[in-house]
């Protein structure tokens, strides 16, 4: 047997299933992303029944900003969940000297993580989306209705911060060795500190290494403010390519050499 | 099985040594563990036996020193070494919201694919077939430890490494156990069975290295560590003069008086008519005369008491 540093599908698989057969995890990462598009497209749609004068219907280009906002800010919360139960689960179980001594390479135990914990996490945000995007259409009302590029570069952005945090929680969590530092570690980064400096103006252009900032300068023009949190700092594509390519290959490989090189 | 080495060794250890800070864990280890024996790794608890299997395993690097596994040089060519070993590092840990089959599916997938078609097979020799589908988070830990050992079944193994595999294991299912080594080793396989209970490695094992310290202070086989040697406890009238008679007499090694009764250490256990008849000539009554084969326990306890005597 060859030491391989790419982790083959099978070790992919047993991560889903370390993963998909967890309970709690599942109950979770659905709660925090369908249920919440759920729960929130609802209370709009019974709202505007029943004063539809006061409140306006649950769908349109508005709301699915809002709710695209909502999935993004939760699928980070269980992208830290996940990520970090992917990064640190085996470790925490016990489990990662047994697989270690199979003699498969540390590298390719590390990297599995990632394509299997975005195989279990990303299902969970894409129906979360699609449950909004029909809403956004069918239950606009009056409202415009947000057409397919629109629904479909809302879809990607959505879909590329859960990616995003994911990674940054599997990297922290393989750092720290701790799932519940991970989470705390990655939910204030995200929900706290990056508000907080973007919100510093004296910063100037350093704002703009944080990897919020460059996410919500992503937000599809079409959706307005409706997706952002605070003042919106504008970056060019190709700098926020280059804060986010940076980031997760920084994560990435600081966390693999540390997992690759610390006692199992 | 595919024998990866025609070396007669398939744990080889020189100069191999492990600190942490200043404190050193395993000092200049020379271990040699002979091809198809089951060799039992003893020592008090804090004896380093631990560090030293984590070390061969690739899950602490060594400070010093060279290891070789079934005969290849690690950590150079570990992955092909343990490739065929399959190993339990302290207690054996496992995801506990996942059935016994699946964690053993989350380790075949990172061995070769036959791993995956050995899962039915392990589990059955452990006896866990029938509770292979609930989660292990409802084992008991003798249920656990049998998983352990069907986990590493997985790797087809020519070198088994368990770390105290006897802990939390019922009298029949150490005697299962025992079997189980037995027939492991019936197979040309090789079994290194850390553990500080003597007498269980005594019963289990043909080989054996006794470390104190971080260091091995003995090793061989547990007939040499033994020294074959018996000990003839004798009751008499008038120790005094058996002493002396016992002295003079050639097969006799070492005679320690506790007051009442002579410990006698002999190399051959037929010069014991002749112990008595020796004794009887000379007017001593004897009233008991006792032959026990020395046990592994005696043996550790002189060579660890001799050791903290000349410290």
């Amino acid at each position: 047997m060859t030491t391989l540093a790419l982790p083959t599908p099978r070790l992919v698989g047993a991560d889903i299933l370390k993963l998909r057969r967890n309970r709690s995890l599942a109950a979770v990462t659905g709660v925090l992303t369908v249920g919440a598009v759920a729960i929130t497209i609802t209370v709009m749609e019974v709202l505007h029944v029943a004063n539809s004068t006061k409140h306006g219907p649950a769908g349109g280009v508005q709301n699915l900003g809002h709710v695209a906002f909502l999935i993004a800010m939760l699928g980070t919360a269980a992208a830290a969940i996940v990520g970090s139960r992917a990064g640190a689960g085996d470790k925490d179980a016990g489990v990662y000297r047994d697989l270690v001594v199979t003699g498969r390479s540390r590298v390719s135990l590390y990297l599995s993580r990632i394509p299997g914990g975005l195989a279990f996490l990303l299902p969970f945000v894409a129906a979360a989306y699609a449950l909004e995007a029909v809403s956004a259409v069918a239950l606009a009302g009056s409202k415009p209705v947000p057409d397919t590029r629109l629904l479909a570069l809302t879809g990607l952005w959505t879909v590329l911060e859960v990616t995003f945090f994911y990674l940054l929680s599997v990297a922290v969590a393989a750092l720290l060795g701790s799932r519940s530092y991970a989470i705390g570690v990655v939910l204030a980064f995200r929900l706290a500190i990056t508000p907080i400096v973007a919100s510093i103006s004296a910063l100037g252009i350093v704002r703009e290494l944080m990897p919020g900032v460059a996410m919500e300068s992503l937000t599809p023009a079409g959706l307005g403010n409706a997706a952002r949190q605070g003042s919106h700092i504008a970056m060019s594509t190709g700098a926020v390519a280059a804060v986010l390519i940076v980031w997760s290959v920084a994560a990435v490989v600081l966390a693999g050499w540390r997992d690759t090189t610390r006692d199992a | 099985m595919t024998p990866t080495s025609i070396s007669p060794y398939v744990v080889e250890t020189a100069g191999l040594t492990k600190r942490f800070g200043e404190r050193t864990v395993v000092r200049d280890v020379e271990l040699r563990v002979p091809r198809g024996a089951a060799f039992g790794y003893l020592g008090p608890n804090g004896a380093g036996k631990t560090t030293l299997i984590r070390m061969l395993l690739g899950l602490t690097p060594a400070t010093a020193g060279e290891m070789r596994l079934l005969g290849l040089p690690v950590p150079e060519r570990r992955a092909d070494a343990l490739a065929h070993v399959g190993a339990i590092v302290e207690e054996p840990r496992f995801h506990g919201h996942l059935s016994g089959r699946e964690n053993l599916r989350v380790v075949a997938a990172a061995r070769d694919r036959a791993a995956f078609d050995r899962i039915d097979g392990s589990l059955e020799q452990v006896g866990l077939a029938a509770r292979a589908g609930d989660r292990v988070k409802t084992y008991s830990l003798g249920m656990r430890q049998r998983l352990g050992i069907a986990r590493c079944l997985l790797a087809d193994p020519e070198l088994l490494i368990l770390d105290e595999p006897m802990n939390g294991l019922d009298p029949a299912g150490i005697q299962e156990f025992r079997s189980f080594v037995r027939d492991f080793v019936a197979e040309g396989r090789t079994i290194v069975l850390s553990s500080h209970l003597l007498d269980e490695v005594e019963k289990t094992c043909d080989h054996v290295a006794i470390v104190d310290g971080g260091t091995i202070v003995a090793q061989g086989s547990i007939a040499e560590l033994r020294g074959d040697g018996h000990v003839v406890f004798v009751e008499v009238d008038d120790t005094t003069r058996a002493r002396r008679v016992l002295a003079e007499n050639a097969a006799v090694e070492r005679v320690v008086d506790d007051g009442e009764v002579l410990a006698v250490s002999i190399l051959d256990p037929r010069a014991v008519p002749d112990l008595n008849r020796r004794l009887v000539e000379a007017g001593v009554a004897v009233n008991r005369l006792d032959l026990q084969r020395a046990s592994l326990e005696q043996r550790f306890l002189e060579i660890t008491t001799r050791l903290e005597n000349a410290a």
